[in-house]
């Protein structure tokens, strides 16, 4: 069990948890993830930490509230509240090399992954860009990238009245094939490397594979034990069967099947709808523990 | 006492109606009361210890005439009696409420049971069963426990076990007993290995093995979860804080059959099937948060425990189910209770056909499986399986979900992370005859030796395991 030492809203609909959790603080690097289980009838979810101390034996996550356990755990989990099961941490660190000039980005939340490594990469002597796409009311990690970074670039927009998920989505991928395109062109990385939803991966893969620059993405198929143990997490690089929790998550985006990797992430669309609904009903009618 | 004659049938044990439970994931077999226990006990001839087949048979070696004995000697004071019992069982095997279920008891002690050369052999481990459940329900086995808590425990050493399947559970219960301190690393949120994510709860019903678990902590053995050894801590740092360590990690990492279609929706590892469903409850979404996604014509592939497993939770959620098995009935590796029970339930069964190719329909579901007809040959393969080859026939059966269950291997991490222990091709770990591997104080044992095989046999190493963790750490302690 791990208490939430701390607890606050950063952005609309992202939530920061700092817990402590020793065995993960002491030795997460850079790249890695853990798997959570807030509650007894939860499920187990991937996050990624963002910052860390091993000797305070703490780390923050950030979810993204996009469905019935992020939301539940900003409704029913407070200050001082533990949260059951932290596991990790998982998957490879980053390679810590010098590639020279790096452009890394994240779409949404996705910056929350970017942070460690390019905090990393620019420690090590890489000059590290950071791009960050994202609407408005959801910008987060501001001013610490623009500590750890040669330069942070947000490229945002303000939600309107009456705009959906699939509007939003638009936005963010316009926006950002075109801001990458700008950067490709003025910055000329020797890397790119990117967070975010897979079909954003994939639209700002389809602007970089144009100038044929190597491109490293973090993957998130859907995951259950995050050990190796079950496959769901399964994608196709180079041809290969690959499981994303101790192969990847980074990969090669020029290797990765990236129509499979979409739909495989949206197998369960359905039943996460549901999984929502009914915990808004719950909550509702007053009973939702 | 002469005893008049021989019964030559054991007495049945009661069963859930077909209907009822598979609407259900309640237990199917309801086990002994004690009378029947007692009358089942009556059976056996009491062979001599050092001779009794049974006990050798047994990969712990329980002594089964000592506890079937217990039983029957008591049998106006059923407490007592079962005290008795459960004392000899757990001399030996610390979970017998899981073993006395999940055994194949007809390849292990059963089998060579003198009177199964004239009749039936003595049910021994439906007799295990009932001494075990029948001792937790009456509240016997919290007595009794205080004689095993050893007084000494924590002073004889420091021993750290790394994974909580049967093979660490039985490790750690032997080390507790003979006075070691042991702490156990489990990668997942619950402890239990395949008793809690692989065996489903018609089987095995959790809340048992819960209590079985429990009784190690009563033992002083300390259980870490959310602990990942190769990566949470390392095999390194293990061995600088405790004397020994025990490596019984199994065989989690699922096979996968490397042709088209792999990554087609509702196509799962049995492992992942299974997990989401006895360690997840997905059955019970969304009282339970975690999902699971099955349609009406569900085909399991394989035919080993692990398939039956699958086939028959499936039908619990509402499928139809169909086994393809690229060999014929009589090379299944299942328990014969289990395939009877999937037979009873409804499941059917395909043979000699193997998997070629997954078709998706437009949406990127899997809407049918293409297999190539086999046929048998009179050579047979190293494990003694007839072999088989393609006859150039195909059969496409329609299917909108399917479930590989083909076997698993070891999984890497913790070899790739700890160089130094050596591996055989197979990702196995290389072991000496005291179950050493490599680095000296590190003991391996079950399926992360073996490869996928029984939990008997993993309980067996853990035991054999302990013994030998035993002598290391006492010969350690020697002056030169």
């Amino acid at each position: 069990m791990y208490e939430i030492l701390e607890k606050r809203e950063i952005a609309a609909n992202n939530v920061l948890y700092k817990i402590h959790a020793p065995h993960i603080a002491r030795k997460v690097q850079p790249g890695q993830f853990v798997v959570v289980r807030a509650f007894e009838n939860g499920e187990r979810i991937p996050l990624t930490p963002v910052m860390w101390d091993a000797e305070e034996g703490w780390i923050t996550l950030v979810t993204f509230i996009r469905g019935r356990t992020t939301l539940r755990m900003n409704m029913e989990l407070q200050e001082g509240d533990k949260i059951l099961n932290i596991a990790g941490p998982l998957g490879n660190p980053a390679p810590m090399k010098k590639f020279g000039k790096i452009l890394a980005i994240g779409m949404i939340t996705g910056i929350v992954e970017v942070y460690p490594i390019a905090k990393a990469w620019q420690e090590i002597g890489n000059e590290v860009i950071t791009l960050h796409i994202v609407p408005e009311p959801m910008i987060i990690l501001k001013e610490d990238l623009e500590k750890a970074v040669s330069k942070h670039i947000v490229e945002s927009f303000p939600l309107k009245e009456g705009m959906g998920m699939p509007e939003i989505f638009k936005e963010l991928v316009t926006r950002g094939q075109a801001k990458v395109r700008e950067l490709i062109e003025k910055e000329k990385p020797d890397l790119v490397f990117m967070v975010g939803p897979a079909r954003g991966q994939k639209a700002i893969f389809d602007v970089v594979k144009e100038y044929g620059i190597p491109m490293e993405v973090d993957l998130h198929p859907i995951m259950v034990d995050g050990t190796g143990m079950c496959g769901a997490c399964r994608v196709t690089v180079g041809g290969e069967v690959k499981f994303a929790c101790v192969d990847g998550p980074s990969f090669n985006a020029y290797e990765v099947n990236w129509e499979e990797l979409i739909a495989r992430s949206e197998f369960y669309a359905d039943l996460e709808k549901k999984a929502l609904e009914d915990y808004l009903t719950k909550l509702q009618q007053g009973g939702a523990q | 006492m002469a005893r008049s004659k021989l019964i030559k049938e054991r007495v049945p044990t009661p069963e859930v109606p077909v209907e009822e439970r598979v609407k259900s994931f309640v237990e199917v077999n309801l086990g002994y009361d004690f009378a029947s226990a007692v009358k089942e006990a009556e059976r056996c001839i009491q062979c001599p210890p050092e001779y009794a087949p049974c006990i050798k048979g047994c990969p712990v070696h329980i002594n089964i005439p000592g506890f079937i004995k217990a039983l029957r000697e008591n049998s106006e004071n059923p407490d007592e009696a079962v005290k008795n019992a459960l004392r000899v069982i757990w001399n030996d095997n610390t979970l017998p409420a899981v073993t006395g279920r999940v055994c194949p008891q007809e390849e292990q002690c059963e089998a060579p049971c003198v009177m199964g050369k004239v009749g039936d052999p003595i049910n021994i481990g439906k007799l295990e069963r009932f001494v075990a459940d029948y001792a937790r329900k009456h509240g016997i086995d919290e007595e009794l426990l205080k004689e095993f808590i050893s007084e000494e425990n924590g002073i004889k050493g420091k021993v750290a076990v790394v994974g909580s399947g049967p093979a660490g559970l039985t490790c750690a219960g032997e080390l507790a007993k003979m006075g070691y301190k042991v702490t156990i690393f489990e990668a997942l949120h619950k402890p239990g290995g395949v008793l809690i994510y692989g065996i489903p709860e018609f089987r095995l019903p959790k809340e048992i093995l819960d209590k079985e678990i429990a009784k190690l902590h009563e033992l002083g053995v300390e259980i870490k979860l959310d602990h990942i050894v190769g990566k949470t801590v390392t095999l390194e740092e293990l061995l600088e804080e405790y004397d020994a360590v025990f490596i019984g990690t199994g065989a989690g990492t699922p096979k996968l059959l490397n042709i088209p279609g792999i990554l087609l929706d509702r196509i799962y590892t049995a492992n992942e099937f299974l997990t989401r469903i006895n360690l997840m409850k997905a059955y019970k979404f969304p009282e339970y948060d975690e999902p699971i996604s099955i349609g009406k014509k569900t085909i399991v592939i394989g035919a080993g425990n692990t398939a039956m497993d699958a086939a028959r939770s499936a039908l619990r959620m509402g499928s139809e189910v169909t086994i393809a098995y690229r060999r014929g009935r009589e090379d299944m590796t299942a328990r014969i209770e289990e395939i009877k029970h999937a037979e009873e339930e409804g499941v059917k069964f395909e043979f000699f056909l193997n998997p070629v190719e997954f078709i998706g329909d437009e949406n990127g579901k899997v809407k049918a499986v293409k297999f190539e007809k086999m046929r048998p040959l009179e050579e047979r393969d190293a494990k003694g399986k007839r072999k088989i080859v393609g006859t150039g026939e195909y059969i496409t059966l329609e299917a909108d979900t399917v479930i590989i269950a083909i076997g698993l291997e070891p999984n890497k991490i913790i070899s790739e992370e700890a160089t130094g222990l050596k591996t055989n091709p197979d990702g196995t770990l290389v072991v000496d005859e005291n179950l050493m591997t490599s680095i000296p104080g590190v003991f391996a044992g079950g399926d992360a030796i073996r490869g996928e095989a029984t939990v008997i046999l993993a309980m067996g190493d853990g035991k054999k395991a302990a013994k030998a963790i035993d002598e290391y750490i006492q010969k350690k302690r020697l002056p030169a």
